[in-house]
This record gives C-alpha cells, sequence and structure tokens, in this order.
C-alpha cells in the first residue's frame, strides 16, 4: 500500500513541512517542565505548544474537543490536505456517475486522552458520583478523537480506535493493508496520537530513566536506556491507487513484520532505529543493523512514545519522497555504527524502520521509493 | 418589591450566561453578546446540543442545588436564557431553605 | 473470498459463565441484576454483575482481565484447541472499554493529595491490556489488537479478526470483548442521564434508559479449510461485516440511523445476502429513548415489521465493550440451538418504533442471523453469522462490493 499523504503535529510545529524543518536543523533541547512532585529535577517534555492546535477553520465545529482529539483531527485532516486528494475525498468532487472513493479511519493511541479522564476522575472526587460532567465523560473514551475525526472530515467508512503499549501502531498499519485488499475502503487514515500530561509525566519519571540533559541516544543501545518523553499525533493517508498525483507519490509500505522477522534479505538503505528508552533494554536493536546499510534514529527530535512508530515511519517517507537522508539529530556513537552524519541527497530505495519491545519482540515497516 | 425582584432575576440571568459560556466551551460567544430571550438550542440560538443538555443539569445541580430529573419539565425550562433563570430564580429559594434547616 | 467458521464459543455474564448456562437462564427468563455490591457506591441503578469468576482466571485488580480469561478459555476447549498456541498461527482480536483507561481512583486519590502514588495500579493498567495480557496467557505468537471502539469494541474486534483470516495474517483468531463494572462507567452514563432505575426495557413504550453489566464473550475463527483439516465442525460462520460512521455527534447516534443502515448493508452484501434472508436480529436494543427508537425503526425499515428482534441487555445489562463479543455468541448459539429467547423486559408496544421484538421463546430456522452494535462516537457494526447447516451459505469467491472506477484519483 502507498503512503498519499502526511499530517503531523508534534513539538516544534505541525505539519509535514515543519517536521522537515526539523530533520534538516536537527536536534534541539525539549522543554524543562516543573513538577510539583520533584520540585529539584524538572522534567524533560517535548510537548505540543497550544498554538499549534488553534486552528478555527478545522476545528471551527469541534468546540468540546480537547487537547488530544484537536491534535488527531489536525493531524488527520493535514494528511488528506497534504495528498492534494481533498477534492475527491473531503468535497465528493467526482464526475457524474462516479462514486466518490470511500475512506477509513483506523487510530491508535497507547495511553488515550488521559488528561481528560484525570479530569472525569476529578469531577467524582470534588463533586461526588452524581454530580460528575457528562461531556468530560464522553471524551474521556479513547475513541473520542476518530468520532471528531469523522465528523470534521465527514467521513461515513470503517473507523477503529485500538490501543496498545506494544506496537500499537504497526497493527493499525497491519489493518489497514487488510481492509484496503478487501477494499473494505478505497484509502484509509491510520495515524497514532498520545499525549503527556501532567500524571503521565509523574508516571514516566517513576517508570523510565528519563534523561536529565534532554538527550535521547539512540545509538547507545543501554540496557537501561534513557527516555525523553514526548506528545503529538501523526497520520498517513494509505491506499492501493497506484495513480497518484505528485504531491502523494511518498512511496510504498510493502511489509509490515510483527513476528519471528529474520534479517535474511539484501541490505536496505537505510535501518532505522527506534530506540528512544520507552520499551526498556536495548541491547538486542544493535542485531537490526544490516551490514552495507545507513543507520539513523530521529527520537530526539520528537521525543519518546509507545505508540510512536508513525513518526519514526513519517521521516522514512520523507527520505524516500525527497531522496535525501537527513542527519541524525543526535549522533553519540560508542559502537561506531554506519550513522547519517550528515543530511544531503542520496539514491534511497528501501528503508526499514525497526522496534523492539521488551528486549525480544520486534517489529519492523518495510518501506520503498 | 417588584424593582428588586427584577433586579434579582437580572442577576440569575448574567450568572446563566457566564456559567454557559464557562462550562460549555462557547469559545466565540461573548456573555455580552447573549440576549435575554437567546434560545439556547437549534441554530437561531446559541446551537446548544443534547450533550449541553446533560451537562446544565450538573451545572443547576452543582451551582443552585436543583435537581432536575423530568425530561418533559427539561424541555420547558431549557428553552431560552430567560426560562432556566426564571427556573432558577422561582427554586433556589427552597434550597437555601433546606440548606438552613 | 475465505470462509471463515467459529468454532468455539465462550461467555461470561450475568446470564451464566458458558453458553448451557447461559441458554437456561434465557429459557426461564431470569434476570440476575441488583445493586452494585463490588465497591460502595451512592448511586443505586441497578447493575448485572457476574457472581463468581473461577479462581483459575482470577487477577487481583484486574477484573476485565479475568473475564477475558475465562471466556477465551471456555471458547479454546469449545473449539478442541490446546492451552498452548505458540505452535499454531492465531491472532487475538478483543475490545474493550475499562481496561483501556488508568482510571484507577484510588491512585489518582493519592496523587492528587500528596503529589505521590504507589505504581501497583500503574503496572496493573500496563500488564492488563486486553489483546497483549490474553496473547501472553496464551502464548500466542500471531497479531494481537485491543479495540477500543466503544460500545461496538467486542463487534468490531471480530469485524478486524475476519479482515486477518481473509488476508491470511492468521489461521486461527481469539476475538470478542470483555468489559468490568466499573465505577467510571456507572457515573459516566450516570450523568449522561441515560441508565434506569429499574430493570431495563429494550424497545418498550415506557422504556428509561439503560443498565450497566459486565462479562466477556469470545469466538474462535478460524479458515474454514483448517477447521476441517484439524477434525473440527464448525458451529457456524461469520458471513459478513459491516462498520461505517454517522459523522454526526459524539454521544446521540444520527436520527435516521445513516451509519448503521450502511453498516447493515455492507454486511449483508459481504454474506452474498437479501434482508429477507435473515432469520432474526440480535439488536444492539440497550433500552435508551434514543437508541431504540433509532435502532427499531431502521430495522423495521431494511427488514421488515415482521422480523423477529430481540436485545439480550434484559439479561446482561449493557456490558460496553464485551456486549458485541457477548451477542455474537448469544447470535452464533441461537442458530444453533434454533431458537431465541424473550426479549426480556418488553410489555408495551411503543407507537414510534414500527416494530416489537419477541416476547417469549421463540424457534428459527437455520439460516442466517444478525447482531447489531451502536457506539458512541457515532460508530455502527453489523456482523452477519450463518448456521453450519445452513444449505444456502457459501462462500463468494469475491466480495459483492460495487466496483469503483480506481482511475478517478
Amino acid at each position: 500500500m502507498y503512503i498519499a499523504g502526511i499530517g503531523i503535529i508534534f513539538s516544534r510545529g505541525r505539519g509535514i513541512e515543519s517536521f522537515s524543518h526539523a530533520l534538516q536543523k536537527g536536534w534541539k533541547p525539549p522543554q524543562f517542565i516543573e513538577h510539583a512532585s520533584f520540585s529539584d529535577k524538572p522534567i524533560p517534555l517535548y510537548a505540543v505548544d497550544q498554538e499549534f492546535i488553534m486552528d478555527k477553520a478545522v476545528l471551527g465545529k469541534s468546540r468540546r474537543a480537547d487537547r488530544f482529539c484537536k491534535m488527531a483531527v489536525l493531524a488527520a485532516w493535514d494528511a488528506v490536505k497534504d495528498s492534494g486528494l481533498s477534492d475527491v475525498l473531503l468535497n465528493g468532487s467526482m464526475s457524474p456517475g462516479e462514486d466518490a472513493p470511500s475512506l477509513g479511519i483506523i487510530h491508535a493511541t497507547a495511553l488515550g486522552p488521559h488528561t481528560t479522564t484525570f479530569r472525569f476522575l476529578d469531577d467524582i472526587l470534588d463533586y461526588g458520583e452524581a454530580n460528575v460532567s457528562p461531556t468530560a465523560f464522553s471524551h474521556s473514551v479513547h475513541n473520542a478523537a476518530a468520532s471528531y475525526i469523522a465528523s470534521v472530515l465527514d467521513i461515513r467508512g470503517p473507523t477503529i480506535t485500538v490501543s496498545q503499549f506494544v506496537f500499537s501502531f504497526h497493527q493499525a498499519l497491519l489493518l489497514a493493508q487488510s481492509w484496503l485488499e478487501e477494499k473494505r475502503c478505497d484509502f484509509v487514515l491510520v495515524g497514532s496520537t498520545d499525549e503527556c500530561g501532567q500524571v503521565m509525566e509523574y508516571i514516566c519519571r517513576q517508570k523510565l530513566h528519563i534523561a536529565d540533559d534532554g538527550r535521547i541516544k539512540p545509538f547507545h543501545f543501554s540496557a537501561s536506556p534513557e527516555a525523553v518523553p514526548g506528545e503529538g499525533s501523526v497520520f498517513f493517508l494509505m491506499t492501493q491507487e497506484k495513480n497518484l498525483p505528485a504531491p502523494a507519490r511518498y512511496g510504498e509500505v510493502y511489509e509490515i513484520s510483527l513476528f519471528d522477522h529474520q534479517n535474511e534479505e539484501d541490505a536496505p538503505d537505510i535501518c532505522l532505529i527506534e530506540t528512544d528508552g520507552m520499551t526498556g533494554d536495548e541491547t538486542a536493536c544493535r542485531n537490526d543493523i544490516i551490514p552495507g546499510a545507513y543507520v539513523a534514529g530521529y527520537s530526539p527530535l520528537f521525543g519518546s512514545f509507545m505508540a510512536g512508530s508513525g513518526f519514526q515511519c513519517a521521516a522514512a517517507a520523507l527520505m524516500l519522497k525527497r531522496q535525501i537522508r537527513y542527519a541524525c539529530p543526535v549522533q553519540d556513537n560508542p559502537y561506531g555504527v554506519n550513522l547519517c552524519t550528515a543530511t544531503e541527497p542520496s539514491e534511497i530505495r528501501t528503508i526499514y524502520s525497526f522496534r523492539h519491545c521488551c528486549g525480544h519482540k520486534k517489529a519492523v515497516i518495510k518501506l520503498r521509493r | 418589591m417588584e424593582e428588586d425582584q427584577a433586579k434579582d432575576l437580572a442577576e440569575v440571568r448574567k450568572r446563566v450566561k457566564e456559567l454557559l459560556v464557562d462550562n460549555l466551551s462557547l469559545e466565540d460567544i461573548k456573555v455580552q453578546d447573549i440576549r435575554d430571550d437567546e434560545l439556547l438550542f437549534g441554530e437561531e440560538g446559541l446551537g446548544l446540543d443534547s450533550l449541553d443538555a446533560v451537562e446544565i443539569v450538573v451545572l443547576l445541580q452543582r451551582n443552585f442545588g436543583l435537581e432536575l430529573k423530568d425530561i418533559d419539565q427539561g424541555r420547558k425550562i431549557f428553552y431560552s436564557i430567560d426560562t432556566l433563570a426564571r427556573y432558577i430564580y422561582e427554586n433556589r429559594e427552597g434550597t437555601v431553605l433546606k440548606e438552613r434547616l | 473470498m475465505k470462509k471463515v467458521a467459529i468454532s468455539g464459543l465462550g461467555v461470561i455474564s450475568a446470564a451464566g459463565q458458558g453458553i448451557s448456562e447461559t441458554l437456561e437462564t434465557f429459557s426461564s427468563g431470569r434476570r440476575n441484576g441488583g445493586r452494585v455490591s463490588l465497591f460502595p457506591t451512592a448511586l443505586s441503578y441497578p447493575v448485572f454483575e457476574v457472581k463468581k469468576i473461577p479462581a483459575q482466571w482470577h487477577k487481583e485488580g484486574m477484573r476485565t482481565l479475568s473475564l477475558a480469561l475465562c471466556a477465551v478459555n471456555g471458547a479454546l476447549r469449545d473449539a478442541g484447541l490446546p492451552d498452548d498456541l505458540s505452535r499454531l498461527k492465531v491472532g487475538v482480536c478483543l475490545g474493550t472499554t475499562v481496561a483501556s483507561q488508568l482510571n484507577d481512583l484510588d491512585f489518582y486519590r493519592a496523587y492528587r493529595k500528596t503529589g505521590k502514588a504507589p505504581m501497583e495500579p500503574v503496572n496493573r493498567f500496563l500488564e492488563g491490556n486486553l489483546a497483549e495480557a490474553v496473547a501472553h496467557a496464551f502464548k500466542v505468537q500471531g497479531p494481537s489488537l485491543t479495540v477500543v471502539n466503544a460500545c461496538s469494541s467486542g463487534a468490531d474486534a471480530i469485524g478486524a479478526a475476519l479482515s486477518w483470516l481473509r488476508n491470511g495474517i492468521c489461521d486461527i483468531a481469539i476475538a470478542g470483548g470483555a468489559d468490568e463494572l466499573n465505577r467510571v462507567p456507572l457515573c459516566g452514563f450516570g450523568s449522561l442521564g441515560i441508565m434506569s432505575e429499574s430493570f431495563c426495557a429494550p424497545f418498550d413504550r415506557e422504556r428509561s434508559g439503560l443498565n450497566l453489566g459486565e462479562g466477556a464473550g469470545v469466538l474462535i475463527l478460524e479458515s474454514d479449510e483448517i477447521c476441517r483439516q484439524r477434525g473440527k465442525t464448525p458451529i457456524g460462520y461469520l458471513a459478513g461485516y459491516g462498520i461505517a460512521a454517522d459523522a454526526y455527534h459524539l454521544t446521540a447516534p444520527h436520527p435516521e440511523g445513516k451509519g448503521l443502515e450502511a453498516a447493515l448493508r455492507k454486511a449483508l452484501a459481504e454474506a452474498g445476502i437479501t434482508p429477507d434472508e435473515v432469520c432474526f436480529v440480535n439488536a444492539h436494543g440497550t433500552a435508551t429513548p434514543d437508541n431504540d427508537k433509532v435502532e427499531g425503526t431502521l430495522l423495521a425499515r431494511i427488514f421488515g415489521p415482521d422480523i423477529k428482534v430481540l436485545s439480550t441487555k434484559g439479561y446482561t445489562g449493557h456490558t460496553l465493550g464485551a456486549a458485541g463479543g457477548l451477542e455474537a455468541a448469544f447470535t452464533v448459539a441461537a442458530l444453533r440451538e434454533e431458537w431465541i429467547p424473550a426479549s426480556i423486559g418488553f410489555v408495551h408496544q411503543d407507537s414510534e418504533i414500527p416494530l416489537a421484538p419477541v416476547t417469549e421463546k421463540t424457534p428459527t430456522e437455520k439460516g442466517y442471523g444478525v447482531s447489531t452494535s451502536l457506539a458512541f462516537g457515532g460508530n455502527n457494526t453489523a456482523l452477519v453469522f450463518a448456521s453450519a447447516f445452513s444449505h444456502r451459505y457459501k462462500s463468494r469467491t469475491s466480495p459483492p462490493i460495487s466496483h469503483k472506477d480506481r482511475s478517478t484519483v
């Protein structure tokens, strides 16, 4: 299946151009958030600025939507716009006698709209069980964001939200591929969104090794790696339609492998390694490197996410489309792997994007031009 | 006496408008732009919907101690700013009294 | 298109553990509901709790997972599959609402008060992701997906598993849903004003809202070929799946049931049948004024006012993420047993709903049964099941979807 459009919202902006700009400019320190529970240690966080999620034109009819929903709606909207197909997909401007192509939504999240869930718990604690806000409750469910996407974009196709800690985005992609294969829809918006609220910052500090210098070091392949939590949303417009207009030609996802993957084949041009300190021991990730391939990892640009493989995938798609190899934002390289150290034009045919979990489970997304 | 009543009622109307703007995320609407006889639902009014209606039930409970259970009664009360304010004005006294007892 | 067989059913709800106990409850018309006993609460709404989860499946503080494990185990036994699935190409696809949220009130209360909180509830949340935890428990090596589509989660999990099987992503799928009775949805549905103070009465003129319930319902789906190869006779078939968004409102269904109609038509088209070939519909039928009016009106329009309709919510309560899984299992069981239970709670015909559900245990024929689910967020899902011995059900070679000109974009 082909990537026809990308929408993204992350700590450094909104839209694929902001992402491309960040890839070109390289690493920037995260925000350091003061947290009442850790007075001496602010928490580094790649937080999404409020100004990036204000867009009256798109969100005008979503007055009740929370931050989580807004990030997802904007990323999904931008993915369709980015493809140049919005007239066909959103406005149904078809020739007479033709059906508009159908569009589905698969949204992945690890933690869902937890700040709204906690707001609802505040209500229970502050006002009692019988005096809680129905608006907060209805927005605390994970599929509220997909519902807003469907409403704002007027999508009436299949809509599904999935939530996992391990490989959420990969599972979403796999289902999208099945939907396209069986012609359940002509296009699928596949994306992942996560936010990091105050309680989650606390949990991150308790459960993870936080990089107090704000630098994720993807190539340390450490047994106790360090993380810098991030937040944001990324959506891909996927299709099996080959004849896409030029803006929509990012490349193809030709394999999603979630089980017993072997590195048996030819080396890709680039191995993307998603070692962001989020999923424990990263020592085994060094084995993912295929001799002859360049190695890259862009987590230090947007932060650590459980369901964040979409951001890595967006970097891969952009490299395939523009035929540019982007320099790794943090290049600490104790094992001397073959890193992309400079941003330069390059012939790129294939990219593998690897994600590990808990030291042994592995997933690979394979992309090609 | 009547003058006092009118003044109190105007106070309640203002309070109702503030509560709705603050709690229903009415981003583009300012308190001073809402008319006293503004309808709550539908495009010609504030454009509220069924989810706002249940939210107003909670607002009445939290702010005025008023419990509204009957949906049919609710329909009449939730017609406009004015009907909602009148309901609060006429019924909140009882609540205050109950609290004192 | 691959024919997808159902080889095992596993259920646990207030109506019973296992299909035979449940059918006995259905047959007797018993309603095992009452006040909340699982946690102290000031709310007096009646609920449908599971009174006993076998100790083997009990996980402390992880009630949804316990219910799921119990139902999955039942379904695997029914299908004649082993506990250790590591040698087979199996996938797990389960829906839930409660298990996907970090909504532990004690954890949050402690955090608010002191800025610190114990990590046990967080660990339970992280270890309790439904599909991941079930996959781990039964050593499943294939795909695992936790669907969080609110009240249609269980049905959509079954639909997603169907897509996997058709595309060869796995040979066997464990699919369904689970949810526990939890304080958060209890308060939430209360605040929405859609819970009844008495036992729910789906499609009744006097209906006053839903009752919450809990449970888990799981199907074992497998390609017909694999099922027969291992010497297992299918219980029935999953013939079609339709899912469509209303794109209308976060909590209210589309007044004309637009999304539900699209979902139903798609599911029927996939099964290759017309509405008059459907023997009965296991409706979503939550007993809220809105749901039953929209759903009942649409079902009458599509299937005719004489279609046999029932809601099993009167026996189980609304089990949220489990509902689609439980009702799918009930539908398959009804096709096998050739009867549907009385739609308990219904007494008075509503003049605004042009159909009435069955009021007594009613015989049905072999053929097709439909299960519908409507969810918060405006999602609508329909599943079409076929009897194992239905002469009419044959696999279609290609999906009967209107072909679109792919050169248009």
